[in-house]
């Protein structure tokens, strides 16, 4: 591994990104750090601020380089903290033959293979390894009366927040008895103007995801045929007045409170005595990546539980604005891995953090979960509607089954020998070859009205379906 | 949810539909729960009530006419090893057009393995993949129901047991086998067949093409398909059968053609005969010369001439005109003997330079030994390495270190990423790609290592099928 400390220095966008890549140099933050050093290559993933860690690579031939953090400092200080490891730890990174996908899929992406290494300037000026590698000094510490201040503000700052919320619901309230009254044919005509009228007021008193939600009820509902919409609207609208209901009755409870204002940080989830810890192995069931109205892309990487007796799943959602262009995810579709999760404290646990990465786990097919309810496959649907009715995306596996078309070419799901049994719809178009395999087990989103593929395992072993 | 409840769910939805207060539409019992509120909340407790109703106590309809295809076929071969996934990805990343990426899947089929669906599939319009996925061509190109086993024998009373692609790849090794047996079976099954049909089936008798085919193709002649007529034709000039007597009138276009050749000759001691084009006035004699190259038959010409194909071939001046050599070499592929095509092959090669690129128009008829010869003549000279990516129907992962080390190809790879031109690595890296599939996993390995050292990234993605090609080495089906 050919790096030195002047070429850190040199690479640097700026003094403030070597003090942050500085502060990103403990082994702790890097669950996975790895070398090829016939390829020349090192790469690892870093604990960020988001749900998933971001992937870092770094080619010592020419100084390439990817992260899939969002920032827009190049090199980021993921990239200068991984070459400042490189260059001061080598033996940290563990040697490989082979690179993972995520690698191979950035290689055969890069623009320039094969350019000589970029020169650095010829000095660094204003920028400083050693100055970076000072520790910091010591904050002041805070007195009795300045933090009683600081508790009272935010006492005062949350119930502001929630005089706020709760006149944004009022107003939700109301536009939702206005669109009975005006009649839901005409709200699917126009519901892209009424939606973002109302998501904007809900915005302005606080009630911002809420106000999300609404934005992208419209996209919901354009997604199905026009006769579905207006029971579609119905299911939407119901479940925003049970929302709006439950957190009037606990304007308190966590989950009540992500789902209307805003989400806790990392921080506190991380320390919250109430979110479920579970350490298991995990597999990466599939992606789905959404641009949404308000400029945000919303990322949810879904995990599959693996040592779990009954289907356990697990969603690390980031978000980032669009504008920071294509994120390569953190991970691949089929990549399994030791972890322990910890879970915002919900009613149905789904949204995790990676608390600790543990290792890769082996691959192999998923566990033999036991078949729903009188062989309903919705039934882990209807279980998970019981506990909290105003959600709509949830996670199941279906029985063994395959993918057959309708007459205008639709997808549907068909439980194997029971062809006309239950079917549900799939969204958007699937593979071709996808309609010629068995599938011996299938994990999906079922959002009421139509199922999103996330995976499969079939004869020919897994399918990335997502 | 019973029967009512239902009733009453469909009214509260035409009514929501429609717009107005749909309270009284409701059933009873939902009517219960949403009393004693303001009109407004009496319509959102129901809307929540009926909302819920419509996602758990309701599934969709499924259309009684869901139609399944039949299952994927299982091919011959065993899939590639999950291991080697990446790798064959990154290959089939880097391979930009369909032909480049079917090269992907000729060389893994070479080592005995087939690719997973999801990674890639024939095209069911491209008949260049390797003959182990026939089923799957059939597949895609809608073939319904279980039918077709590689593992029977094409006969007559099979003959509708196999799809297209899978009959014509039993054809084909029929004919590499058993000749006479294929012609039977094309000569019985064709006649009932449309035109399209005749003609893909009488393609495969240029393999095994021999005299004994010659009153089957001369009947033919009287096919009422025009296509059939011209492949007919075209395969009994290849036997040596002129294809258009040669009357000498006004309106024959072999005397036509000959005109456009004039008769000299050379040497001081022992003359000899020798044939050149004549050189032409306006571009109007330049598109008839070039008609009359596309329509007539080899043999025709020479006999024009009263010379033996490889006697005329030998007396060719190449090099006169660039097009007319084209033209004569096109003729030869189309409507030349075999031993006209391995005589002007070897011709071509020996000359080298631009010459031997001419090899590249017989392609189709040259055995897999010229093709090898040729390709190492490509290596050898060095002069246009991006030839090798226009060999059709090389065979793959066989070329060894030595082809590559004894010529000029090796240095030039080594200087191009030695160099500072990016047109000249570009270029390099597209090479090695065609390297990638020629190469054995033995060359393959070796030349990662010198093009590394040479200054090519070790983390090019040019690489990928190398790569791959060398991870082939290790992985016995």
């Amino acid at each position: 591994m050919q790096l030195d400390l002047k070429t850190i220095e040199a690479l640097a966008p700026d003094q403030a990104s070597l003090g942050a890549a500085a502060k990103l140099t403990k082994r702790s933050n890097w669950p996975r750090l790895e070398t090829n050093e016939q390829l020349g290559l090192i790469w690892g993933e870093c604990q960020g601020s988001g749900s998933n860690p971001y992937r870092v690579m770094f080619d010592t031939g020419d100084h390439g380089y990817k992260c899939t953090c969002p920032s827009r400092k190049f090199p980021c200080k993921h990239i200068l903290a991984l070459m400042w490891i490189g260059a001061t730890a080598p033996a940290s990174f563990a040697l490989v033959d082979q690179t993972p996908d995520w690698v191979n899929d950035w290689l055969g992406r890069r623009r320039k293979p094969g350019q000589p290494p970029a020169q650095a300037p010829a000095r660094a000026e204003g920028k400083s390894i050693d100055e970076a590698s000072r520790p910091e000094q010591n904050a002041p510490v805070e007195d009795a009366a300045a933090a009683e201040r600081r508790e009272t503000a935010q006492r005062r700052r949350a119930e502001d927040t929630r005089s706020a919320v709760s006149a944004a619901l009022d107003e939700l309230d109301q536009w939702i008895a206005d669109q009975l009254r005006l009649g839901l044919a005409g709200f699917v005509d126009a519901c892209s103007e009424r939606c973002r009228r109302i998501a904007a007021r809900l915005v302005d008193l606080k009630a911002t995801a809420l106000a999300g939600r609404i934005d992208e009820l419209p996209a919901r509902l354009m997604a199905l045929r026009s006769e579905e919409r207006p029971d579609a609207a119905i299911r939407e609208l119901g479940k925003l007045v049970l929302l709006a209901k439950a957190w009037r009755a606990a304007p308190d409870d966590a989950e009540l409170k992500r789902l209307v204002s805003t989400s806790e940080t990392r921080d506190q989830i991380l320390a919250s005595p109430d979110a479920v810890q579970v350490e298991s192995d995990w597999e990466v069931l599939g992606e789905k990546i959404e641009t949404r109205r308000d400029s945000l892309v919303s990322h949810a990487t879904w995990l599959l539980d693996l040592k779990s007796s009954a289907p356990r799943f697990a969603v690390l959602l980031d978000f980032f604005p669009a504008s920071a262009g294509r994120r390569s995810g953190a991970f691949a579709p089929g990549d399994r891995f030791r972890a322990r999760l910890v879970f915002y404290p919900s009613r149905n646990p789904l949204r995790a953090l990676i608390a600790e990465r543990l290792g890769d786990a082996a691959p192999g097919a998923w566990p033999a979960f036991p078949e729903g309810t009188a062989g309903d496959p919705l039934a882990a649907y209807t279980a998970f509607q019981d506990g909290a009715p105003w959600l709509s995306d949830c996670p199941i596996i279906l029985p063994a089954g395959a993918i057959a078309l309708d007459e205008k070419e639709g997808a549907w799901w068909q439980a194997a020998g029971d062809p006309h049994g239950i079917a549900l719809p799939v969204a958007g178009s699937v593979s071709q070859t996808l309609l010629g395999l068995d599938l011996a087990a299938t994990a999906a989103l079922w959002n009421g009205a139509r199922l999103e593929l996330l995976a499969s395992q079939s004869s020919i072993g897994r399918l990335d379906l997502s | 949810m019973n029967e009512l409840e239902q009733a009453g769910l469909a009214r509260l939805r035409d009514g929501w539909v429609s717009g107005g207060a749909a309270f009284e539409l409701a059933p009873a019992e939902w009517k219960d729960v949403a009393a004693a509120a303001s009109p407004d909340e009496q319509e959102r407790r129901l809307l929540a009530i009926a909302a819920q109703a419509l996602d758990v106590a309701l599934r969709p309809a499924a259309p009684k006419t869901l139609k399944r295809r039949p299952p994927l076929p299982v091919l011959a071969l065993p899939m590639l090893p999950e291991r080697l996934r990446p790798l064959l990805r990154a290959a089939l990343k880097y391979a930009t057009d369909a032909r480049l990426k079917t090269r992907v899947a000729t060389l893994v089929a070479s080592r005995g393995f087939v690719l997973h669906p999801m990674d890639w599939m024939p095209a069911a319009s491209y008949q260049e993949s390797p003959e182990v996925y026939a089923p799957w061509i059939d597949w895609q190109a809608g073939a319904e129901g279980e039918k077709q086993s590689r593992r029977e024998h094409l006969t007559a009373e099979t003959w509708d047991d196999f799809y297209p692609a899978a009959r014509r790849a039993a054809l084909v090794d029929l004919r590499r086998t058993m000749p006479a047996l294929a012609r039977t079976l094309i000569e019985t099954k064709g006649a009932s067949e449309s035109a399209e049909v005749r003609l893909a089936l009488i393609e495969p008798l240029r393999f095994g093409l021999g005299a004994a085919d010659v009153p089957f193709l001369k009947s033919l002649s009287a096919d009422r398909s025009g296509k059939v007529r011209e492949m007919a034709g075209r395969l009994l000039a290849r036997l040596g059968e002129h294809g258009n007597p040669a009357d000498g009138g006004s309106e024959d276009p072999t005397a036509e053609l000959a005109a456009f050749i004039e008769e000299g000759k050379a040497g001081f001691i022992r003359r000899r005969t020798t044939y050149a084009p004549v050189k032409l006035k306006s571009p109007a004699q330049q598109a008839r010369r070039a008609d009359l190259f596309a329509s007539c038959y080899f043999g025709d010409l020479v006999a024009r001439f009263g010379k033996t194909e490889a006697d005329f071939i030998g007396a060719w001046q190449f090099g006169v005109d660039d097009n007319a050599d084209l033209f004569l070499v096109r003729m030869v592929s189309v409507s030349g003997g075999d031993a006209a095509v391995a005589c002007l092959a070897d011709l071509l090669v020996a000359a080298g330079g631009k010459l031997a690129l001419l090899v590249l128009q017989l392609m189709l008829r040259l055995d897999s030994g010229r093709k090898r010869v040729l390709i190492r003549q490509i290596l050898n000279d060095a002069q246009n390495l991006a030839a090798l990516n226009l060999v059709e129907g090389a065979e793959a992962g066989w070329l060894e270190w030595g082809d590559l080390a004894k010529g000029k190809a090796l240095s030039a790879l080594r200087s191009a990423f030695s160099g500072d031109k990016d047109v000249m690595k570009r270029s390099a890296e597209q090479h090695l790609e065609t390297m990638g599939f020629l190469a054995n996993p033995l060359t393959a390995e070796k030349l990662i290592g010198e093009v590394v050292a040479a200054g090519l990234p070790p983390a090019s993605p040019s690489l990928g099928l190398l790569r791959l090609n060398a991870a082939l080495a290790g992985n016995p089906p």
